[in-house]
């Protein structure tokens, strides 16, 4: 029976897809579903009470400040962290471009950051940045030649700098390893014929460089804008979302209307906004990358 | 050993019709070679017949069976790709055997033969290494021993010695006629080079367009192409074509030169096709025509020249001295038995 | 441009691309280090640059205390869950490749689906996974982390398959082979190379999970990310503890990290660049 199931084209190549379509729909589509119904009713966690309330909690939405909050906290970490990200990772990339001695050794180095979990990445850095234990604290000691005890995780006019300073080390490898990647496949020959018409420097990268290096930039923004977007692990290890809320992300307001607050209805609400907001983004930068390729 | 038989094959993609209704008729034991310009439908008919490409419309027959519809496998065929296809993690030993084993022959057997296919492409030394490691003429041999090591009814080659240079071509091209010969089965073979075309095939099928143009044993459409197409396709350097009018036993060039002819054809307009060597050097022929020399091309023993003849370029293979300044005007003589006369609007050739 | 590569300019080069190592690879040093280093050194002030002696105590603690079972949960869910996701993600892909199945429009909306911030769909899972008593059980994780790395392992898999030459599968057909037997005998065998690394991410990715772990697990099957994170206290944090299960926790990206050098730009970039 199997046999011959397998062995007919028309049914053998949608038993294959079958398992994969079951668990996405299981995992992505139910809650998904799950998300709209409860978005239009009322649910709390406490009573039993289900009513409809239709778009109740989507007009909260708008007048909710500290959502409002989160997500310009976010948008704005995105927007600071990934050109500095892009920047740092294109000019190691263009350094390791040249010959170094045990480059191969001493690039899978600089790579380990972008693999760990970012929940060590955070507990990595509350150690570097402890105001009496850690390192950081001691080596600007050392050069400011005064006791420096800065209160990183602590103090509001310093989450956000030590946030980003994880971020960045767990990240610009990342973008390093993919601009490395894109500036090694540039054409040698196109170079060579521009040196030889006399291009400037400026004129090289603007005309050979950039638009060869452009389909993996835009991946590598795009896969690091949605991670940002969604920024959570690092953010919930260095400081919870705190001091108050000095800190909080989308996601982690999500979570916390959710499993603190057991807003259940709202956060569906809040959920699906960002659903939205990313399907809409993603099915359109996806489309360009296939018409591009 | 059975034959083949297509009838009425239709190949759609979409709106796009690749093979337009080709019936043909394959004896057992025929060297066919199918060829034509690229995007002919030589490759997809061919893939028809191995069923890598479900055809839209007609039957194709092997043996008195219908074969359409039946999976690859179940066709008995074997087939080499222009890519050769060789598994790069097995050792050249199971390349070969890899479809014995798939119909599950005995080791005994697979050895036999194996050593036997080896034997004959000569290339035993080679069975226990790589694929990569072996040279483009190398790779290629391993990819007939995996084709003729299984006892197929049919025989197919896609386009295989596409990937080498010129000199392997060359010697591969003789050493799969001989093949053939020591085989005895039903060879069909895909080709856009006419020189491979004429050189393997006990019968050419030259297709354009998804039709066949014309079938025969290579010198028949050589010295009688069906039309214009079939005529330009096959000899290199290809025929000249030059648009004359015939009045009255006399044919008129544009510059208005004139020869006599005994073309049995209606007066008018025809385009005069001339092969390279049906030209020649010679002051005193009869048939001659006045042409200024732009370029020449030595090969050794023959030389072409390109010559300015009445407002176009035709070339000319002549004896290797024969030409030795450009630019003048030199006197060639033309074997007018030779050539052929086509009709502008149909391209049939009428004389 | 080869002439001034020698010398002075190779040594500048060599010396500032250490030190942009050096940067990047001390916090990790410093985490292994205080990992390593005794009670008294890791409150030691000023901070103990270089821990004198290996001392195991920080490790032997979380042998101890029955730590180091979050280790052992990850490695059982993040494992099997590889497993299964490699399965049902390359059959899937192969399908995709060779049969168009779904056009363009079934690969989109599966890698869509890694698109959706796990947070977002987090509620409603849990309320599932309540109602269907699969919450703390490894057989929750597994097949959340299953479900959730498909898209990947699908769509990585797609672009290995794609490489592959389609005359390979044809004469193998031709030669007798059933589509089943093809991707067995012909596809596995040309893609191991890419099967392999896409595990390695695939496992990756399960292995560094926080949230769902945090959500779904509450005593019996907490990973060890929620433990590390769960070290941080108001009043007392335990850094030997959390240095030490964070050492764990990365030793298998060393590993990855010295033997996936080929595919490691093609396993990050979800497949958009071929390394």
């Amino acid at each position: 029976m199997l046999k011959t199931l397998l062995d007919n084209d028309r049914t053998f190549r949608y038993l294959l897809v079958a398992p994969a379509v079951f668990f996405i729909l299981l995992i992505g589509l139910y809650p998904f579903i799950k998300l709209i119904i409860a978005s239009f009713q009322n649910i709390s966690l406490f009573d039993d009470i289900r009513s409809f309330q239709g778009l109740l909690n989507y007009e909260r939405l708008l007048f909710d400040d500290r959502l409002w909050h989160s997500i310009v906290r976010t948008l704005l970490f995105t927007a600071v962290a990934l050109p500095i990200e892009l920047v740092l990772g294109y000019l190691l990339a263009v350094l390791f471009l040249e010959k170094i001695p045990f480059k191969a050794a001493l690039i899978s180095i600089i790579l380990l950051p972008t693999i760990i979990s970012p929940i060590v990445a955070g507990a990595t850095w509350r150690l570097m940045l402890d105001q009496r234990f850690g390192p950081v604290n001691q080596i600007i000691s050392w050069l400011a030649g005064t006791d420096v005890k800065l209160l990183w995780t602590v103090s509001a006019s310093l989450v956000w700098p030590a946030i980003l300073i994880a971020e960045v080390w767990q990240w610009t490898p990342f973008m390093f390893l993919l601009l490395y990647a894109a500036l090694s496949n540039v054409d040698r020959e196109q170079l060579e014929a521009a040196q030889i018409d006399g291009a400037s420097w400026w004129m090289t990268f603007r005309r050979i460089v950039l638009p060869a290096i452009m389909p993996v930039m835009f991946i590598a923004v795009l896969i690091r804008a949605l991670d940002l977007f969604r920024v959570f692990d690092l953010v919930w290890t260095m400081t919870q979302g705190g001091p108050g809320t000095a800190t909080e992300t989308l996601s982690i307001y999500a979570y916390q209307m959710a499993f603190r607050e057991f807003e259940i209805s709202y956060s569906a609400a809040i959920a699906f906004l960002v659903i939205f907001l990313l399907t809409v983004v993603v099915v359109a930068a996806l489309r360009r990358v296939e018409v591009s390729r | 050993m059975p034959d083949l038989h297509l009838d009425n094959i239709i190949k759609n993609y979409g709106d796009n019709q690749a093979v337009k209704g080709i019936s043909l008729e394959v004896p057992a034991g025929e060297f066919l070679v199918l060829v034509g310009a690229s995007g002919c439908g030589k490759s997809t008919l061919l893939r028809s017949i191995a069923g890598l490409e479900d055809i839209s419309q007609g039957t194709i027959t092997l043996g008195g069976r219908a074969i359409n519809g039946l999976a690859p496998r179940e066709r008995n065929i074997a087939m080499v790709f222009q890519s050769y296809a060789l598994y790069p993690y097995l050792s050249v030993y199971e390349n070969i055997a890899f479809g014995l084993r798939a119909r599950k022959f005995a080791e005994a057997d697979i050895d036999r033969q194996v050593h036997w296919a080896a034997e004959l492409l000569d290339i035993t030394r080679l069975l226990q290494n790589k694929p990569r490691e072996l040279s483009g003429g190398e790779r290629q041999r391993v990819a007939i021993g995996r084709a003729i090591v299984r006892d197929a009814d049919l025989y197919l080659f896609d386009e295989p010695l596409s990937n080498l240079d010129a000199k392997l071509r060359d010697g591969m091209r003789e050493e799969i006629k001989r093949l053939h010969e020591r085989l005895g089965k039903t060879f069909i073979y895909v080709t856009h080079d006419q020189i491979e075309a004429m050189t393997l095939a006990e019968r050419i099928v030259l297709l354009r367009d998804g039709r066949i143009e014309q079938a025969g044993a290579p010198l028949e459409l050589f010295e009688q192409p069906n039309n214009q197409y079939v005529a330009g396709f096959l000899g290199s350097p290809p025929m000249n074509f030059i648009e004359v009018s015939l009045a009255s036993g006399y044919m008129t060039l544009p510059d208005g030169q004139q020869l006599s002819t005994q073309a049995a054809v209606a007066d008018g307009s025809y385009y005069w096709g001339v092969r390279p060597e049906h030209w020649s050097h010679d002051d005193n022929g009869s048939d001659t025509l006045q042409a200024s020399l732009e370029v020449v091309q030595p090969t050794g023993s023959r030389s072409y020249g390109t010559f300015y003849l009445a407002g176009t370029h035709v070339i000319a293979e002549l004896e290797a001295h024969a030409l030795q300044w450009s630019g003048k005007r030199i006197a060639l003589t033309v074997d007018m038995a030779s050539t052929a006369l086509f009709d502008t609007q149909s391209g049939e050739r009428v004389g | 441009m080869n002439k001034r590569d020698s010398g002075l300019r190779l040594w500048l080069r060599f010396t500032i691309a250490l030190f942009v190592t050096v940067l990047f690879a001390f916090p990790v040093y410093w985490l292994v280090a205080i990992s390593f280093k005794s009670p008294e050194e890791v409150y030691a002030y000023p901070p103990v640059w270089f821990p004198q002696q290996f001392n195991f105590s920080s490790y032997l603690t979380l042998f101890r205390d029955g730590d180091v079972w979050a280790v052992w949960n990850s490695l059982v869910t993040a494992g099997i869950s590889t497993v299964l996701a490699m399965l049902v993600g390359t059959l899937a892909a192969y399908s995709i490749v060779r049969f168009r199945t779904g056009g363009d429009h079934l690969s989109i909306w599966i890698i869509s689906q890694r698109m959706i911030p796990p947070i977002c769909v987090a509620f409603p899972i849990f309320l599932l996974y309540v109602s269907w008593n699969l919450v703390d059980t490894y057989v929750g994780l597994i097949m959340l982390y299953t479900a959730f790395n498909i898209p990947y392992v699908t769509w990585m898999m797609r672009g290995y398959i794609q490489d592959i030459p389609i005359e390979l599968e044809q004469s193998a057909m031709i030669d007798g082979l059933t589509r089943w037997q093809v991707l067995r005998k012909v596809v596995m065998p040309m893609a191991r190379g890419g099967l392999f690394a896409t595990a390695v991410f695939t496992f990756i990715f399960a292995w560094n999970d926080f949230i769902f772990a945090l959500i779904l697990s509450k005593s019996e099957v907490v990973t060890y990310t929620v433990k590390v994170t769960g070290y941080f206290g108001s009043q007392s944090t335990f850094w030997s503890k959390i240095s030490a299960m964070s050492v764990l926790g990365v030793l298998p990206m060393f590993v990855v990290v010295a033997t996936m050098q080929k595919f490691i730009v093609r396993g990050v970039s979800m497949g958009a660049v071929k390394g």
